[in-house]
């Protein structure tokens, strides 16, 4: 008898530790599961706080309504003015198909809701009163975003603006795009979702490309802090290393070269020679630093770029040296590789979203701008800029030369899976920054597939677009 | 200045019944004032079962007021989703005390329930039979017969009749199994045999009308009492690699578990489709937050199935992660006062029917609530007392009443409570 309780007692503990589980696990959901559900597109709830809210405005930086909401017989309808320019950074938002981007990931801020709201607003929600969200102001300037788009437009690829000293982000563009509103979407959904161009792709952050030739700046710091800044090399066209052969584009011989001009010409003998004598270690290193193999913040999301080698061969040293290889970067990542060379060394933390305004104008949040990480020294950074600013001067970047501005920029034609099978399949790659020594804005040019070089797409893009930031 | 003092349990009920119907009352212009009239009336019900209770010394007096209180809460909600089924569940409420005091006072009249031990799979293969004679399908699973207009659920019987058929077995060869304290595969385990394969039948019917919760549940109470009445580590064995592999096979060959194991993994998957019930049951606890919406505020009406199997996640949507941790407590402490009683009964035969429906309870609860948060895969069954169903609540309030007249300790047991307490005086 005895013993038989003590097994009931027993039961009652197993009984009590269930009962626990539930509670335990009930509040474990509460705190780190729910967030991230409550925003899918089969939960009706969240178009229920639609039916009594109006959903704010997204606005660029001077003010332009980018996006707004209208109300309508109690029908609320998301209006985009501009169509399909903003389709890649602001997203949709529409009943049948769900949120996207900035929609989706600042659909709290838009609405208004805020965990304890229900209480607060418990006298709109009992009285039926429309209730207003909160607005955004974006860093974006909505001219230079139609510029970049004009610039873009025919082509696939993508195109980040952006300043280095705040890491604000001031255009930014991919193509293919589609127009957000609901009626198009579900006109044209079909079409777009089985489309071989991924058009629900915003490749400025979340396309992933070879860098080629651009990463060439990376090495080339890499070099300075590793004392190989004297060297010179003699260019014959063409390198072997451990076996395999690499070489310029179309096999030009560059003869004697010093490390400026190795990168002005973008000489591929050299910087394989340069890669696979630093070693995996210092590229490694130097990749983590910039921000490679890392989430970084964003205010919608942004993949990070891929460093994705375990060990490597003297081959493999070669070809990151030049930016081939499996690397992969964001069009974003690049711009922001430009800023950090271009802020002596500083890479600023990117951001989109200014400040959230409330429906009376109350300022709800507001961004100050961050250091994301120092990637090289003052130093370093220095020489490198003198060195991107002969790419533009002498080199393959004359395409984005402007009169009377310093610009600092490096070229990249990027062999990818495409371009191994068939010729003329190369992305054409530009980053830059311009003034060299007070810099106010830093681009990225990516063209998908183009065909051409860096040098005579991309960069006449970079250029028009910095024309117009600095009024000239 | 009895005001300053705790409140007694029942003035809460009250208290929450007032609240919970007020609120409900003010919710909607034009006022429904039928709506006072159904709070009244549960208030009048809970506080007649509590005094007759408390003036004719019919034993614990805190069951009745836990399933009150549980469900006075059920019969807002229910109101709340849909006013005809929360008048329906208020009737059903009446009826089911009615069952409450009738089986109270049949289990200690007749002082047959030990001795019917062969009669009780009978009743339940009976029962079973019917059902599908006269069965009718909802939702995929032949468990309903429909008498005139009503319906009633013969599984939920069953539960109560299986707890009962371990219970008379037990105590019909309480000597053998004493003395069993190691298998010896000889002729004297054939009893165990006939147990197992007695409690098997009923978990195979259950199997068979598709009532895979009900099953499990089975399942369960019958392991833990072969733990605790014979604690023969072998025979557990035995059972517990016969219910994984009933369990395995299950997932393998039939679809239907295997989908609710698929969706308890990845319910995001097939979001539209059969992750519908318990990705809504998941969207409506998570806007419920820790203090929940309000009653009236939310939308719980999104939620599939919400008046039955997922009422929980409407209490919580409405009343926050803290109602609903409340309900669990209450359901705990419920429990707990089963296992109290389960203890202080002396006599074998009670003591075991005691703690099988304590069991029955805990157990029900926990897969139920479990099932809905995604914390083990889903079975549809009620959560007792709070779920919409005539069926389920009288049978749940029968073997409270049962439990009851346990706790009362009728003359012919002499429980070791009385003894203890005449001791201390």
């Amino acid at each position: 008898m005895e013993n038989q309780n003590k097994r009931i007692t027993h039961v009652m503990v197993l009984i009590c530790f269930l009962f626990l589980c539930i509670v335990v696990y009930l509040t474990y959901f509460e705190v780190f599961v729910k967030d991230k559900i409550l925003t899918s597109s089969y939960n009706r709830r969240q178009w229920e706080q639609e039916d009594t809210t109006l959903r704010g405005s997204i606005l660029d930086r001077n003010g332009v309504v980018l996006a707004k909401s209208t109300m309508d017989e109690n029908k609320q309808e998301r209006i985009y003015p501009y169509g399909s320019l903003y389709s890649q950074v602001i997203g949709y938002n529409s009943k049948a198909y769900g949120k996207s981007l900035m929609e989706l990931y600042y659909n709290n801020e838009l609405l208004n809701i805020r965990e304890y709201s229900s209480i607060f607003n418990f006298k709109e929600k009992l009285s039926g009163e429309l209730k207003t969200g909160n607005n955004l102001y974006l860093t974006i300037d909505h001219k230079l975003q139609e510029k970049a788009e004009q610039l873009l437009r025919g082509k696939n690829g993508a195109v980040v603006a952006m300043r280095p000293k705040t890491g604000e982000i001031l255009a930014m563009v991919s193509k293919p795009d589609f127009d957000p509103s609901s009626t198009k979407l579900a006109q044209n959904w079909e079409e777009l979702i089985k489309s071989k161009d991924s058009p629900f792709l915003p490749r400025a952050t979340q396309g992933l490309y070879v860098p080629g030739s651009t990463f060439k700046v990376l090495t080339a710091a890499a070099a300075v802090e590793n004392g190989m800044e004297d060297r010179t090399f003699d260019d014959k066209g063409s390198i072997t290393i451990d076996g395999k052969i690499f070489n310029n584009f179309n096999s030009h011989v560059y003869g004697n070269l010093d490390l400026k001009s190795a990168l002005a010409v973008s000489s591929n003998v050299a910087f394989a020679q340069i890669g696979s004598e630093l070693g995996e270690k210092v590229l490694k290193e130097i990749a983590v630093r910039v921000g490679m193999n890392r989430e970084i913040p964003f205010d919608i999301p942004l993949n990070s770029s891929r460093f994705p080698y375990e060990s490597m061969g003297k081959t493999d040293l070669a070809a990151v040296g030049m930016g081939q290889g499996k690397l992969l970067v964001t069009p974003l990542h690049m711009a922001m590789i430009a800023s950090g060379i271009g802020n002596n060394g500083i890479i600023m933390k990117p951001y989109l979203v200014d400040r959230v305004v409330s429906s009376s104008d109350i300022t709800q949040k507001s961004v100050k701008p961050d250091k994301f990480s120092q990637i090289m020294s003052p130093e370093t950074a220095q020489k490198v800029k003198d060195m991107m600013q002969y790419v533009v001067e002498t080199g393959t970047g004359k395409g984005a030369a402007i009169k009377g501005v310093k610009i600092a920029g490096k070229t990249g034609t990027a062999e990818n899976e495409l371009s191994s099978k068939q010729k003329n399949k190369e992305h054409a790659w530009f980053i830059c920054f311009a003034p060299v020594d007070d810099p106010q804005v830093a681009v990225a040019v990516v063209l998908e597939y183009s065909g051409s070089t860096g040098g005579a797409l991309a960069a006449p893009i970079a250029r028009d677009l910095m024309r117009q930031v600095l009024g000239k | 200045m009895r005001v300053l003092k705790y409140p007694r349990p029942v003035e809460m009920i009250v208290l929450v019944n007032a609240i919970g119907f007020g609120l409900l009352f003010f919710y909607k212009k034009p006022y429904d004032y039928f709506i006072l009239i159904a709070g009244l009336s549960v208030i009048l019900l809970v506080g007649f079962g509590y005094f007759a209770i408390r003036k004719a010394k019919l034993g614990d007096g805190y069951l009745f007021l836990i399933s009150g209180m549980l469900s006075s809460i059920g019969i807002i909600m229910l109101y709340r989703l849909d006013r005809e089924l929360g008048f329906k569940q208020i009737v059903w409420f009446g009826i089911s005390i009615a069952a409450f005091f009738a089986s109270y006072f049949l289990y200690r009249r007749y002082q047959v329930w030990e001795r019917l031990t062969c009669y009780y799979p009978a009743i339940s293969l009976f029962l079973f039979v019917a059902t599908l004679l006269f069965g009718r399908s909802i939702n995929g699973a032949k468990n309903w017969i429909f008498i005139g207009k009503f319906s009633i659920q013969p599984s939920e019987c069953i539960k109560i009749i299986f707890v009962f058929f371990i219970a008379a077995f037990f105590n019909k060869y309480k000597e053998e199994f004493k003395e069993l304290t190691a298998l010896r595969f000889k002729k004297e385990d054939i009893k165990l045999y006939i147990l197992m394969s007695g409690a098997y039948m009923h978990l195979g019917l259950m199997v068979i009308q598709k009532e895979w919760g009900t099953a499990l549940l089975l399942f369960l109470v019958y392991f833990m009492l072969v733990y605790v009445l014979i604690n023969n580590r072998l025979f557990m064995l035995i059972n517990a690699g016969m219910a994984s592999l009933g369990g395995i096979g299950g997932i393998l060959f039939v679809s239907h578990i295997k989908v609710r194991v698929d969706t308890w993994l990845n319910p995001w998957k097939d979001i539209a489709g059969k992750g519908y019930q318990i990705t809504q049951s998941l969207f409506a606890i998570g806007s419920g937050g820790f203090f929940g919406t309000g009653i009236g505020l939310g939308r719980p009406d999104f939620i599939p199935e919400v008046n039955t199997d997922f009422i929980f996640s409407a209490i919580c949507e409405e009343m926050g992660i803290f109602g609903g941790v409340a309900i669990v407590l209450l359901y705990f402490i419920l429990a707990y006062r089963g296992f109290k009683i389960a203890l202080y009964t002396v006599e074998n035969f009670t003591k075991t029917l005691a703690l099988g429906l304590t069991l029955l309870f805990g157990f029900q609860t926990f897969i139920i609530v479990g099932g809905v948060i995604k914390l083990i895969p889903l079975t549809g069954i009620t959560l007792p007392f709070i779920s919409y169903g005539g069926s389920s609540l009288i049978v749940s309030f029968i073997a409270l009443g049962i439990l009851q007249a346990i706790s009362a300790g009728p003359a012919a047991y002499v429980t070791r409570k009385e003894k203890l307490d005449g001791e201390s005086k």
